[in-house]
């Protein structure tokens, strides 16, 4: 794994975030730096209000940086308007998130051809790909489901479909396995892995939660909004999978 | 996204919250539908005024009248223009003017009528032949008269009650009886007016005079329609007028005729001057300008042009009310629109900022909004549309009788009338109102931060 450190996909220099509550002024970022490689799976690990949550908003750009840079495939994306930032999301960004997020009203492969329809593709190629995308995280019967007929496991491969569907260059996943029970969490976090293998994807993953973290191939320890350590965990890989 | 994507995707949604959209589109219906309904009665009562106009004297007609002061009217300023005498040359030169579609001179004849004891005093508007066909008076039976036969009369549907009883001097309206008369059998018809009643009573200085000679009418036609209906040809009786100068040249001879004017001897001119003339233009728009060309000529013209437009201005003032009226209706609709849209945006907010992550472009995200209300807006109308013809259709059904009653209209014309036009103009505007009133919220939905869809509940 060390051919693709020499490509780094994202880079953040020097990023700051500041909240105004009331009168006090918050620091949710303090000067963040660091480069995230193609095809590496990091996660980001601290305790609630630690600021990792914010700092993927702003690599998804979700959120305005108040200072410093983050460079995503070469687009300086703090510089980018909202409707450059839809774009650039729709281009290059699939999303995993905690509560699933699926459309009530939709079945699964309506949800995984979701984004497809934001691309504008047909609906015979969008569906013919999204129930592709099924059958890779193990759904093919639950295909016609709406959410409410599927457990959280099932429905969080949809969610991983949805996020795979576009052919990202990243996943963000927002505490992806936070609603699920450990087995539940500890399959779907093996899927992920696997597909990001299998298809060199970069995966950035925020979570409170060591044991999910240690997932990761690099692991960025957060704390009152500066990163306190970052842990390269491709030797322990090994270690890892036999622990569970 | 494609427009069908789009299109499938605000349906969807509507369909979602399928009452509250309902109770929303009932709004837009009830707004459609009282302004169209209120409009509607405007069109019906320009319409039922307009026909009515049209069964007393037509729209399109101007009666020409020389400059004669029996035949003076009121507004035309005769005096600055040289009176002219209409005669044949003259009928000719209007018969040329633009937009005129045929013109005949009108010789009024003056005779009596006689049959069995009734008798009636007849004004005969003689005209040409080409005239009385073109005028399409609707005819029970028989035919135009002809210039190669005997004088033959077309009667008016209301001439009956015209006739008197000579032995009681009682009339239709003193009896309630329609006189015994005939129509269809033959009339003995008496010219020379002055002479018959010289023969009755003596002449100026008391002396008896001849009875003036008969001549027998037969084969004569009628208008169609009762005793009770009126149009504008009821109370005339037309004849041919080149049979009718023939007969009065037999009738008179040497002697000057009534009504023609004479030289200071006393002889008659060896032409024809009428003291009326009708001219048919061929589109209502233009008789005002036949009007005035004819006018500058030195002789009089009547329309009733200049009086419809006024009425209609005014009808257009009481329909401008009545439609101002029912747009309160639709504004709330409007309102009711704006206000669903907006409980509808933040319910789903997160759903909102969920398609926002995913990529969904902000312009995406407002026509998924505004084509929501459009649909509101396009349902609402369409179905006020149908609610309009129905509710129209009650109207001229329970209504008719009164208002035929109210504007002297017969119960054959509505008083709510929907021009085609109308009820695509309303679809469009009630279209036009959803979008307007779903303008804000989409604009908001497309401000919503996505950030609220990673947000937790």
């Amino acid at each position: 794994m060390s051919e693709p450190k020499s490509d780094p996909v994202i880079q953040v220099k020097d990023l700051y975030k500041f909240y105004s509550i009331g009168s006090n002024r918050v620091k949710a970022l303090n000067g963040v730096d660091f480069t995230i490689n193609r095809g590496e799976f990091c996660s980001i690990v601290g305790t609630s209000g630690s600021g990792k949550s914010t700092l993927l908003n702003m690599l998804a750009g979700l959120e305005k940086p108040s200072k410093g840079q983050i460079v995503i495939s070469g687009h300086h994306i703090e510089r980018l308007n909202e409707n450059q930032l839809v774009k650039f999301r729709r281009e290059h960004v699939g999303f995993i998130f905690q509560s699933f997020n699926l459309l009530p009203t939709m079945n699964a492969v309506e949800n995984v051809a979701l984004p497809l329809t934001f691309r504008g593709i047909s609906k015979k190629t969008r569906l013919a790909k999204a129930a592709k995308m099924l059958d890779l995280v193990g759904l093919k019967k639950q295909r016609f489901h709406k959410p409410t007929q599927m457990s959280g496991g099932q429905q969080q491969r949809v969610g991983v479909a949805r996020a795979l569907v576009v052919q990202p260059e990243i996943i963000f996943a927002d505490e992806p396995t936070g609603n699920l029970d450990s087995n539940t969490s500890a399959e779907v976090m093996n899927l992920m892995k696997k597909i990001v293998r299998e298809q060199n994807l970069t995966l950035i993953m925020v979570t409170h939660d060591n044991h999910l973290a240690s997932f990761a191939d690099r692991i960025f320890h957060i704390r009152d909004g500066k990163i306190l350590k970052i842990e390269d965990n491709t030797n322990k890989e090994v270690l890892n999978d036999e622990e569970i | 996204m494609s427009f069908l994507d789009l299109l499938t995707m605000s349906a969807s949604n509507l369909w979602r919250r399928k009452l509250r959209t309902c109770l929303t589109i009932l709004g837009v219906i009830i707004g459609t539908t009282s302004i169209v309904v209120m409009l509607s009665l405007g069109f019906g009562l320009k319409r039922s005024y307009l026909k009515q106009v049209e069964s007393s004297g037509g729209l399109t007609t101007v009666n020409v009248y020389s400059g004669n002061d029996y035949y003076y009217w009121g507004d035309e300023d005769s005096s600055s223009t040289e009176k002219i005498e209409l005669t044949d040359e003259v009928i000719d030169e209007i018969s040329q003017m633009e937009h005129v579609k045929f013109v005949s001179p009108i010789l009024n004849a003056e005779l009596i009528l006689k049959q069995g004891v009734y008798q009636c005093y007849a004004n005969v508007k003689a005209m040409s032949y080409d005239a009385l066909e073109k005028m399409n008076i609707p005819l029970e039976y028989g035919s135009i008269p002809t210039s190669d036969e005997e004088v033959r009369f077309i009667f008016g549907n209301n001439i009956i009650t015209d006739f008197s009883n000579t032995k009681t001097n009682e009339y239709y309206w003193d009896t309630g009886e329609l006189p015994d008369v005939d129509l269809k059998g033959d009339f003995f018809a008496i010219y020379d007016t002055d002479a018959y009643f010289s023969s009755m009573w003596g002449d100026s200085e008391g002396n008896k005079v001849q009875a003036p000679k008969k001549y027998i009418v037969s084969n004569t036609s009628l208008v169609s329609g009762g005793v009770d209906e009126y149009n504008e040809y009821s109370y005339n009786i037309y004849a041919n007028i080149d049979a009718m100068k023939k007969q009065l040249k037999k009738v008179f001879k040497n002697k000057a005729i009534p009504g023609q004017p004479t030289t200071k001897s006393g002889k008659p001119y060896s032409y024809w001057v009428y003291n009326e003339a009708y001219v048919q233009v061929d589109d209502f728009n233009y008789v005002t300008d036949v009007q005035k060309a004819i006018s500058d000529m030195g002789l009089q013209a009547h329309s009733n042009a200049e009086y419809v437009e006024s009425t209609q201005k005014q009808f257009s003032t009481i329909q401008m009310a009545l439609g101002g009226i029912g747009s309160v209706a639709l504004i709330v609709a409007a309102i009711s629109i704006a206000n669903t849209m907006m409980m509808s945006i933040y319910e789903r907010t997160k759903e909102i900022g969920i398609i926002k992550v995913l990529g969904c472009s902000l312009g995406n995200i407002r026509s998924l909004f505004l084509m929501e209300a459009a649909f509101i807006g396009f349902i609402g109308g369409f179905l006020g549309l149908i609610l309009s013809y129905g509710l129209s259709a009650v109207l001229n059904k329970v209504l008719a009788r009164y208002a035929g009653d109210m504007f002297g209209t017969g119960s054959s014309v509505g008083i709510s009338y929907i021009p085609l036009w109308l009820s695509g103009l309303a679809l469009i505007f009630a279209i036009f109102v959803g979008i307007i009133a779903g303008f804000l919220p989409a604009i908001r939905a497309m401000k919503l931060s996505p950030l609220s869809a990673i947000k937790t509940e």
